[in-house]
């Protein structure tokens, strides 16, 4: 059933949503790019953004695999990736209690770092009812797979990605996500600490466990950290 | 392999969305643990960077990944934005590399 309401809450997450939804059309299609050219398949990589759907998770899939990772670290990366969605889900419970188990799982699937500043966002200034959430959020979805099977379709035909410099996209967009993901001092440290543990691990020849030893490591600093 | 992985990690990823959603968590998560959750992400994502700057293509660096990843860091702080980062990046070492 959609009123009138709703149809207007829908209409305003478009309007507030739609820098957000832009800039997952461009990380999106440089996931498909990146990963055209790291190896994977059209067919694995647009399976990836429809059943995993987290932007950050697919790149260090990507990495992890190129490198030949063992498929138990590649999914155990993923899930500490993705922990922190326990807390915003945490925090979005109380608006989903009157949906049905099957709901609330299916409206789960398509909880984000973006949907989930989003749906806040409305809620904290008195918002109701979850058309905007669900409004926004599906609509990331669309963008993403879109997104996913036009950088597909143009890492095709990207040449030498070595000599061109694509292969350091990836490692590129790391560092932008980090940098723009740290919310506090300490998470300098933190990021520099696991950076710096997770390179002389595989220095001294361990790059199997670097990244998974540094990055449950280092947030330790975070707990221990005054602020 | 891959799919396998592919399909872990989607069951992985829907359990830390849907979890709290379905099972009433009997307390809040306490500060050290939210303190900890939210450092979780970046120092995962920060230790991928680690071994892609210093063993590129698994032989040491001569320089240009280093330097390019400076670049970058430096181009996000400013710009903050992704795509700048990358673009930056990408044309980046592939010049430093010539070098």
């Amino acid at each position: 059933m959609i009123d009138e309401e709703e149809r207007r809450v829908s209409r305003l997450a478009f309007g507030e949503g739609w820098p957000v939804l832009g800039t997952s059309l461009l990380v999106g299609t440089t996931f498909g790019v990146v990963a055209r050219q790291a190896g994977l398949l059209p067919v694995e990589i647009i399976g990836m953004s429809l059943l995993v759907f987290a932007g950050a998770s697919q790149f260090a899939m990507v990495q992890l695999l190129s490198e030949s990772a063992p498929v138990p670290i590649v999914i155990a990366s993923v899930l500490f990736i993705n922990l922190r969605h326990l807390l915003m889900a945490t925090s979005l419970r109380p608006r989903f209690e009157g949906l049905s188990r099957t709901r609330r799982v299916l409206a789960a699937f398509f909880l984000t770092d973006e949907s989930f500043a989003m749906a806040t966002r409305h809620f904290r200034r008195g918002g109701r009812g979850l058309a905007y959430y669900l409004t926004f959020a599906v609509a990331l979805f669309a963008v993403w797979n879109v997104a996913t099977i036009t950088g597909v379709v143009v890492g095709g035909s990207v040449g030498d990605p070595r000599r061109l410099g694509v292969d350091f996209a990836i490692t590129a967009t790391f560092i932008g996500i980090v940098v723009l993901a740290v919310r506090r001092p300490a998470h300098v440290v933190v990021a520099i600490t696991a950076a710096a543990i997770s390179g002389a691990l595989a220095l001294l020849g361990a790059p199997t466990i670097a990244v998974i030893t540094a990055g449950l490591v280092a947030p330790l600093i975070a707990v221990f950290a005054r602020r | 392999m891959i799919w396998v992985a592919i399909l872990g990690a989607a069951i992985a990823t829907l359990l830390t969305r849907s979890v709290p959603f379905v099972v009433a968590l009997p307390i809040r998560p306490p500060a050290v643990a939210s303190r900890y959750l939210e450092a979780l992400p970046v120092a995962i994502i920060a230790a991928l960077i680690g071994p892609a700057v210093v063993l590129p293509e698994g032989s040491l660096t001569h320089g240009a990944e280093p330097l390019a990843a400076v670049l970058v860091i430096a181009t996000v702080v400013w710009r903050r934005t992704l795509l700048a980062g990358v673009l930056v990046g990408v044309v980046g070492v592939a010049f430093l590399r010539m070098l």
